[in-house]
């Protein structure tokens, strides 16, 4: 019997699965040998986590001066690298958190990868803010903790301490939502690894962290109370986050930081970017470990309409930012903004609208948010484009600020390059080894909004 | 017997393996059974576990290296560990012979300051002389004498070169005594005597950076071979030729004093400077105007004409000086005969003479004698000199025939370390550097100045006079020498004292010493010279003129050595770590030339190096700094951090610069440092400069510029007729924060009046030296991370031609509400109650958000380690300040050392700390008396006083950062405004 179904329930899952289906279809990734493509994959990430750590522990040994970066230009990649990831980690909390409280029920195939993702771009942000310092060393001097020099403690009037809190926060609620959330797909693994491999090490491990799951009522009662609970804590961290990082610069005097826009622009851009990089990975996980059914074109249909959403959000911003310039009357400020667009940068502040303003407005056509190809090379764009955002706003208002005889320039060096794309080694091999050994789309909650259980696929 | 109950038939039959069994099962003591199977037991853990953990932290901490500090057994006088002993000197950094008090620390001269006794330097140095402090520490300074090379001993050479010297006596061989200019009467008299041994000896006295034109045209003129003391505080009307007076010409450091004394809004002289190059000089200038060297001459018959004629016709300058006669001074810096004639027409004329101009008490900075020098260099090419004596010049590196002193018979060099001259020579007898010797200096007839050793020789050097007292047979000490020499010299030229003993104990407390000029012979001057003049020859019209001119730092390059002043930036061209050739924007553009493009400069001989454009630089002129290209910046090849992407501090030669001696010409027996008809052209290489300041104006670039098109008034200028207005009652804003900082004890501020400041960078060096401040290298200054606490920031303003210049002093400005001091997130840079902005170097992790923050950048970060291998230079440290490490941010303290210095003696003592007892490094440096630090909170305070100034103004006040220190507005007095050159 062909499927009937109203165009406006669609199934969010294509292929008509039964839950075995899907349990097979995810699992099957974990005991299959990883793919040649999969191993080109990691050999790349890897290649590049090894040369990040190589120039990491190069400019540990000898010194940030191994960066481009010089008196007047203080910062330059390495917090715009920790601001770039940092929001690329707020999509995995808006889809699993926001997504959730909202019902959006097709948030379901994307939401276990997602929250990966968070975890992995906060852990490669984490990195920034620590070697940047001129004695990483002594970078835990960052928190507060209890110690014997006097009564000596961090500077709660520094945004960098706000920050050190935020993102530790955001770390530890980010992990325990997302190990929460797997907990019923860990018992599935164990239960399907206990009849093949029964007593390996790979079953012991699924056993211990399924936390003796058994998938009763009670059991499952429980664990919608607390996903609820812990998607209701980290919401308010989707907001808080990036609006923390932001007053880094919004709390300073320098003009193009100093600017009350920045914590609703940031969080803005920070979900732009963050589902950009949901989409880059999506696409090519879908693609590569053939989850066509659980990520369907419209899945990502829906998450390119709210690009096109946060990119309207970030170009108002842009346009407010000159306009406050220009209406202050300071300046310095309208200096600022005239040398954005102008000065010896401009070629990054133009890469930046262009990328962030121009290109997502192709995604008004349903054509192009339903080619993959298309949406592949948008998210990407994007992501060079936000990366853009942050290096625009922190080097360009660094670089000629207030006496004109400090004015300098930046240039990045060998070691900052190959840190940046050891950032990124670090992320995708993360990531792979995930794909490798966890389920990467959440079972259980798949299983929930199959037409199975929709009630109008039935047994046929 | 006991009857005995059984259990089981077990322990019936065998009750010893019972028992044992029944323990093994229900043990008495858990503990003992664990024991007994071998294992660990809970207490046991913990107890190892502890001795573990304790072990491995004792491992962990290695036990500090034991120091000891002996006692003295016998506490010499006035020695207490840690407090400063300051030695009243001379400084050796150049002829101008400034009074110093050296500043010793346990034994070892740590920083330099002016004497306020002593006439030339009144307390104040200049960076040259700031910086020598560490030529005291150089590695490369010879230990012991050296025969053909190699390391001797004093006995070997002192045998051999008498036996030349015999020889040379007997046969009659010319010996020749080529030394710069000798203002120390003791040495002067030995030379005499040591040369008075031989038939055929002379003296030849030459200064690289000659003023022969002016003895020479004095001695036609007043018929006295004299350079006259010029008094700049006298002047209400200057007229400057090319003289770079504020910079390098003769004794800067007393005539930027004087000529600053002279710059206040009231009583404020005049001042015209006309001149090729931009010079610090010209900087200042109420009127400047952009002459080609060869028109110098032309100028100045124009002038004394129009001077003669009585009523200036019309020329502004001319009338200033006919309205101030007696009270003027016109200078000329051109080396040129017929350029002084004019100049001494033109002040005797006015009446200068005995006013401005003392011919009385001469000045003997410069006494060297070109002609003399033209002379010996042609001996030397015939092969006629048998014995040649260098002492205190380098001709091979200064001269463009100087390698020719290899040719002499017998080559004695004095040179302290082997240069490119000492290296052509048989004998090195190094001199010991003046920190060490007993010395004397007269640099203006009358003032007599001691040098004193302010610690004992580093090697097995030997002062000059002891080498030549040798050489007389009368061997001696210097100190014994200066003693007899000042018995016999020095003391009858005085009244005050009777006892030799008392007087020589007088002098050598202070320093110096105020004598009698001997009576100078020289006749007033006539008019007869003027007929002598032929017509000023028309000025050559083809290609450029080249003008070589002394940098500020390395002046005629005798401190090629000093990291220092390599790293110091340029006044003008803020250009480090080498010279260049500075072309006028206009040709620049005609030539496609760009900052940095190395071009040929071609005039006799050709050199090629780097190109700088200079606004105000006249545009036929090509500029370019003497004294690079030295052996001694060799050293520099591995200076600064050294990783991946480094480059080195040297060029392509392996040396700082480019030696631009071979250009030097001879004219009419003068040394020349302009040519005419130089060619430059392109060779199409480029280097990166070390610009310390890449944009240089307040207002932004054009095509950023906002709609209203501002200049920042970060420099901020009034005029004369402003300021004779009753100020305007200010605006006041009203205060968001509450007033938390309440300041009961000192508030301590800085006041800089930048209508002095002449850009002398006497301050940079200064601030350096007092704090330990790392010399990063060529490679790091491109990087833009000089470590200079303080820097001078230079702004032009105007169009390029005729550009107006204003220095700004820039160090932290100590906020109040400082922006660096909320953003640190471990509480590294705290606010004290004292209103200073404190770093704490150990708690700092290095975020470096405070340097982000700071709007005035005046913060610093540590990015390497900075190399600290030369055990011998870390002897210039200062003990009282912290040498930073690696990852640390810093930044000027206002010399919080000093302060608290300061502090401690006056609560030991039981006084409040007086105004001006308290003198920053820069403050003390300075020769314009630019700077003042105090307390703001004393009403009465100089500090104070100034900042409640009608020019004072804070940079940024807009901001709200409440900056502690005050600046003192420009006054322009450019009347009318037209700069037209004429």
């Amino acid at each position: 019997m062909a499927e009937i179904c109203s165009p406006l329930r669609l199934p969010l899952i294509a292929g008509r699965k039964k839950p075995a289906a899907v349990t097979e279809d995810v699992c099957r990734a974990l005991t299959r040998p990883p793919s040649g493509l999969w191993w080109a994959a990691f050999a790349a990430a890897f290649a590049l986590l090894l040369l990040g750590t190589a120039a990491v522990s190069y400019q540990i040994a000898t010194g940030v001066g191994t960066w481009g970066l010089n008196t007047t230009v203080g910062w330059a990649f390495d917090i715009t690298n920790f601001v770039f990831w940092v929001g690329i980690g707020h999509a995995g909390t808006l889809i699993s958190a926001i997504l959730f409280l909202f019902r959006q029920r097709w948030r379901t195939s994307v939401n276990r990868s997602a929250e990966a993702m968070t975890l992995f771009a906060v852990m490669c942000a984490g990195i920034f803010p620590v070697i940047h310092t001129g004695r990483p060393w002594l970078a835990y001097w960052l928190f507060p903790y209890p110690n014997f020099r006097g009564s000596l403690w961090i500077n709660f009037r520094s945004p960098l301490a706000w920050d050190c809190f935020a993102i530790s926060t955001y770390f530890l609620i980010s992990a325990t939502f997302w190990y929460v959330g797997l907990i019923p797909d860990l018992a599935t693994v164990r239960d399907r690894l206990a009849s093949t491999e029964g007593g390996s090490l790979r079953h012991r491990l699924f056993s211990i962290f399924s936390l003796g799951w058994n998938g009763s009522y009670r059991v499952w009662r429980h664990y919608e109370v607390l996903y609820l609970l812990l998607a209701g804590l980290a919401t308010p961290l989707v907001i808080s986050v990036h609006t923390i990082v932001s007053w880094d610069f919004a709390t300073a005097v320098i003009p193009g930081w100093h600017a009350t826009i920045f914590p609703p622009y940031f969080v803005a851009g920070a979900i732009f970017s963050g589902i950009a990089m949901v989409l880059t990975l999506m696409l090519v996980a879908r693609k590569a470990m053939g989850l066509e059914d659980y990520i369907t074109t419209r899945h990502v249909d829906v998450m390119c309409k709210l690009l096109l959403l946060t990119s309207g959000i970030v170009a108002l911003a842009y346009g407010t930012e000159f306009f406050t310039a220009f209406y202050s009357g300071n300046p310095y400020e309208e200096f600022v903004f005239l040398n954005r667009a102008k000065g010896p940068f401009a070629w990054a502040y133009w890469t930046m609208v262009s990328c962030n303003v121009l290109v997502p407005q192709l995604l008004w056509f349903r054509r192009v948010r339903r080619s993959m190809g298309v949406v592949f090379v948008l998210s990407l764009l994007i992501n060079v484009g936000m990366w853009f955002e942050r290096f625009v706003i922190i080097v360009t208002s660094l670089h000629r600020d207030f006496l004109p005889s400090s004015w300098a320039s930046y240039r990045p060096t060998i070691v900052e390059v190959s840190t940046l794309a050891g950032s990124f080694g670090l992320f995708f091999t993360c990531f792979l080894i995930f794909c490798r050994i966890l389920p990467v789309i959440a079972m259980g909650e798949v299983k929930a909004v199959l037409s199975h259980g929709q009630g109008n696929g039935g047994e046929a | 017997m006991e009857k005995r109950y059984w259990r089981s038939l077990a322990e019936r039959e065998n009750p010893a393996e019972f028992a044992r069994a029944a323990e093994e099962e229900f043990p008495q003591n858990p503990l003992e059974q664990i024991e007994v199977s071998g294992g660990w037991d809970r207490r046991g853990f913990l107890k190892a576990a502890g001795f573990g953990f304790a072990a491995s932290a004792l491992a962990g901490c290695s036990r500090a290296p034991v120091e000891k500090a002996l006692p003295y057994l016998n506490q010499p006088e006035y020695r207490v560990a840690g407090r400063a002993t300051y030695y009243a000197s001379t400084c050796g950094a150049c002829p101008a012979g400034c009074g110093l008090l050296a500043k010793v620390i346990d034994g070892r001269p740590i920083k330099l300051e002016g004497n306020p006794e002593q006439a030339i330097s009144r307390g104040a140095t200049c960076a040259a002389g700031q910086a020598s402090l560490l030529g005291l520490y150089d590695g490369l300074r010879l230990k012991q004498p050296l025969a053909a090379g190699r390391a001797s001993t004093w006995a070997e050479v002192d045998a051999a070169i008498l036996a030349s010297l015999e020889k040379i006596r007997r046969s009659g061989g010319a010996v020749r005594y080529l030394s710069e200019t000798i203002t120390s009467p003791t040495k002067l008299a030995w030379v005499e005597r040591f040369l008075g041994q031989f038939r055929d000896a002379r003296h030849v006295v030459y200064d690289p950076l000659s003023a022969s034109a002016i003895l020479d045209a004095h001695e036609k003129t007043h018929g006295a071979r004299l350079l006259p003391h010029y008094l700049f505080a006298k002047a209400d009307v200057i007229a400057s030729f090319e003289a770079d007076f504020l910079g390098t010409w003769i004794s800067p450091v007393e005539f930027a004093r004087d000529y600053a004394s002279r710059r206040a809004p009231s009583g404020r002289s005049w001042h015209a400077q006309f001149e090729g190059r931009l010079s610090l000089t010209g900087t200042k200038a109420d009127r400047r105007v952009r002459v080609e060297p060869a028109e110098i001459p032309a100028r100045l018959r124009q002038l004394a004409e129009r001077i003669a004629a009585g009523d200036g016709r019309g020329d502004e300058v001319a009338e200033r000086l006919l309205a101030a006669r007696g009270r003027s001074l016109v200078v000329c810096g051109a080396n040129d005969l017929e350029a002084q004639l004019w100049t001494n027409e033109i002040n005797a004329r006015l009446g200068n003479y005995g006013a401005t101009l003392d011919l009385e008490r001469p000045s003997r900075q410069r006494q060297g004698n070109d002609r003399e020098l033209g002379k010996l260099l042609e001996e030397l090419k015939a092969g006629q000199v048998a014995a040649l004596f260098v002492d205190g010049v380098n001709p091979a590196a200064e001269l463009p025939a100087g390698a020719e002193v290899g040719r002499a018979g017998l080559v004695v060099s004095f040179a302290g370390s082997l240069d490119e001259s000492a290296e052509r020579a048989h004998f090195v007898c190094p001199d010991h550097h003046y920190l060490e010797t007993w010395a004397d200096a007269e640099p203006v007839a009358g003032l007599v100045s001691l040098t004193q050793p302010a610690i004992r020789p580093l090697g097995a050097t030997r002062a000059v006079i002891e080498s030549l007292a040798a050489w007389c047979g009368k061997p001696g000490k210097a100190y014994d020498l200066l003693k007899e020499s000042w018995q016999s010299r020095i003391f009858p030229r005085q009244k005050k004292e009777t006892s030799f003993q008392v007087f020589w104990d007088r002098s050598v407390e202070a320093g110096l010493a105020e004598v009698e000029a001997a009576p100078a012979a020289h006749r007033p001057a006539g008019e007869v010279f003027r007929k002598e003049q032929p017509e000023a020859a028309q000025p050559e019209t083809a290609g450029y003129a080249l003008v070589l001119y002394p940098s500020v730092a390395m002046l005629d390059g005798r401190h090629a050595y000093n990291p220092w002043l390599h790293e110091l930036p340029d006044p003008v061209t803020k250009v480090t770590w080498d010279n260049c050739a500075s072309i006028s924007p206009a040709t620049a553009a005609a030539l496609g030339v760009k900052d940095g493009d190395i071009v040929r400069v071609e005039a006799g001989t050709a050199i090629e190096l780097p190109a700088v454009v200079q606004p105000g630089q006249h545009d036929r002129v090509i500029a370019v700094a003497l004294g690079y290209g030295r052996k001694a910046s060799e050293r520099f090849a591995k200076l600064g951090p050294q990783w991946i992407d480094s480059r080195p501090s040297v060029n392509e030669q392996g040396r700082v610069g480019v030696s631009a001696a071979g250009l030097l010409g001879w004219e009419g027996g003068l040394l020349r440092y302009t040519r005419g008809a130089a060619k430059i052209t392109r060779t199409g290489r480029r280097t990166e400069l070390a610009i310390t300041q890449t944009y240089g104006t307040l207002s932004v670039p054009k095509q950023l510029a906002p709609a209203d098109g501002e200049v920042r008034p970060i420099v901020q200028e009034t005029t004369p007729e402003e300021l004779a207005k009753p100020a305007e009652p200010e605006e006041k804003h009203e205060e968001l924060w509450p007033e938390d900082h309440p300041y009961t004890g000192h508030r301590w501020g800085m006041a800089v009046d930048l209508n002095a400041c002449t850009g002398c960078s006497a301050c940079v060096t200064a601030c350096q030296a007092e704090n330990n401040i790392p010399v990063v290298g060529k490679d790091e200054v491109r990087r833009h991370r000089e470590m200079h606490w303080i820097r001078i920031d230079r702004y032009y303003s105007g169009p390029p031609e005729e550009v107006a210049v204003a220095h700004q002093p820039m160090m932290c400005q100590q906020c109040d509400h400082a922006p660096c001091e909320t953003v640190c997130p471990v509480l590294a840079t705290v606010h004290s109650s004292e209103g200073l902005n404190q770093q704490v170097y150990n708690r700092c992790v290095g975020t470096r958000y405070c340097e982000n923050n700071c709007p005035y950048k005046t913060r610093r970060f540590n990015w390497f380690n900075y190399p600290r291998e030369d055990r011998l230079a870390n002897l210039a440290l200062n003990p009282n300040v912290t040498v930073r490490s690696r990852g640390v941010m810093e930044k000027c303290t206002f010399c919080v050392q000093r302060i608290q210095e300061a502090k401690i003696e006056a609560k030991r003592v039981g006084e409040p700390v007086r105004d001006g007892e308290i003198r920053t490094a820069c403050e003390q440096a300075c020769p314009a008396g630019a700077i003042v630090f105090g307390d703001l909170n004393d009403a009465n305070s100089r500090v104070a006083r100034l900042a409640r100034d009608a020019r004072q103004y804070r940079v940024l006040e807009e901001i709200n950062t409440g900056p502690a220190v005050h600046y003192l507005k420009i006054v322009r007095n450019r009347e009318g405004g037209d700069q037209k050159n004429g």
